[in-house]
Formats: C-alpha cells, structure tokens, sequence
C-alpha cells in the first residue's frame, strides 16, 4: 500500500486532535463518538464494543507513546482510519509503561478485499516507528500538518 | 440504540467470532505480534463470547448458529437497499420494521439483516 493510497482512508472531520479522556475506556469512548458525530458509523454499541473486545485479545498500544485501536465490524463499510491526541497522555497498557500520546485507529467491514486493513496498519506502524516521525506527529499543530508528515515519511 | 438490540447483539458476536478466528489463525497472528500486538487474550475473547450468547434468545441464537453453519455469515449489511448475502433487493418496509425493534431475515437468503 503505498502512503497517498494510506492517506485516502483517513478521515479528517473525525479525528480529535485533543483528546479530553484520562483512561483507556473513556479514550475508546470518545474517539467511537466522534466516528458517530461525524457520520462515518451509526451504530455506536457495536462499534465500542468491538474496539473494547479488541483490547481484551492484547493491548493495541505498541510503546513510545502510541497506540494504533483496530478491528472488524460489520457496523463499519470501508477502511477508516482516525488519528487522536491527548497531550497529557493515558495508560493505554503499552508494554513499556510510558502514557500513550498519539492513536491510530482502523476500521475495516469484515470483508475487505486485499486485506486492505492489514496492510494499512503495517504501514502506519512502520512509520510511526521512526523516532523523527513520531515526535513530529506530537507537534504539528493540525490535522493537515500531521498528514502532511505522514505523507513526507511515507515517501 | 439505532437497531434493534438483538440484531445488535448478533452483529456483536458475529464480530467477536471474527476476531477469535483471526487471533487463532496462526498466519494472521504473526502478522500481528510482527507489526507489535501481543495476542495473548483469546480465551478472555471466549468468556466474551459467552457473555454475549447468553443474552441473546436461544431461538434466535440456534437460528443464528445455523445461517452461520449453512452461510458462513449469519448477518449482511444491506447496502442501497439491496442483501448484501444473496444480492435481492430488500422491501422498503423492513426498514420500518427494523425501526419496530424486530430481527429482520432476508426473504431470500434467510439471513439477518442489518443495516449499517
């Protein structure tokens, strides 16, 4: 999957740039409502729930400060992918203890062709690695700096 | 609640079931563990499971149970009015019922419908 073919499944009027949540459940929370308000899902329960079971199978929160919620439903009827913020970060379960900072979170129907959700947190995953990328994502003051920066570090 | 509950509950475990098959299967999990997800919470996923059956009627969970046996998937979206499991088109009146908090199944197929 190449970066603009990543970035064409990301929905900006959906991401939360400032996530006021303090824990992990209020963080699925918030981020489930913001796909509600803005249109991209309509049923809320399943969806939440779906992200919450997720959980349970293993924290998504790969450390450094970042977390990457993802799943299934069939509440969901393409690839969606929004991106989140809290500047004071929260206990996400990452392995290394440290608060997480900076989520990414995929969305696919339980049919997806070319298994595009895979290969779209691959990716992501893959960049958000790189230390220079990841600081960089925690300072850019908006959505369209920070796709610009996933778009720079996908090149 | 935007469909009726126990359409939502089905919907929810058929979700749930996906992601138990995904975690067990062995190239997926990889795959996973590869990208930095743990996979370790199968058997929590289980007790989920359970949680969620036992709030579903026995009849519509046996029906479920058998759609998914017979169909793979017990559950379709319905997308521009149409049953995503056998592509027929889907009467407008559903709809409504839907609204009256029924389990809808496609006339043809015998699936559930849901609409997403």
């Amino acid at each position: 999957m190449t970066i603009d073919e990543l970035i064409r499944h990301v929905q900006p009027s959906s991401s939360v740039l400032a996530l006021q949540a303090r824990d992990k459940q209020t963080v699925l929370t918030e981020i489930t409502d913001a796909l509600v308000e803005r249109g991209h899902v309509k049923d809320r329960d399943v969806v939440l729930q779906m992200l919450r079971n997720r959980e349970q199978l293993g924290s998504t929160a790969v450390g450094a400060g970042v977390a990457f919620p993802h799943g299934r439903s069939l509440a969901v009827q393409k690839l969606t992918i929004l991106v989140a913020r809290s500047a004071q970060g929260v206990d996400f379960g990452g392995l290394d203890g440290k608060p997480t900072r900076l989520f990414f979170v995929l969305m696919a129907p339980p049919q997806d062709s070319g298994n595009l959700y895979l290969q779209a947190l691959g990716k992501l995953t893959e960049l958000v690695a790189r230390d220079d990328v990841r600081r960089a994502l925690l300072q850019t003051a908006d959505l369209d700096a920070l796709v610009g920066i996933l778009r720079g570090a996908g090149k | 609640m935007s469909q009726e509950r126990e359409t939502q509950l089905l919907v929810a475990l058929q979700d749930l079931e996906q992601m138990i098959r995904e975690a067990e299967d062995k190239r997926n999990r990889e795959a996973l563990e590869k990208m930095g997800f743990p996979v370790t919470g199968v058997e929590e996923l289980r007790k989920a499971q359970k949680k969620l059956e036992d709030k579903i009627a026995p009849q519509v969970l046996g029906r479920y149970r058998k759609l998914t046996t017979r169909s793979g998937r017990a559950v379709v979206p319905v997308v521009d009015g149409t049953c995503t499991g056998c592509f027929t088109n889907v009467p407008a009146i559903f709809t409504s019922s839907v609204n009256a908090g029924k389990v809808i199944y496609c006339e043809t197929c015998g699936r559930v419908l849901f609409w997403p």
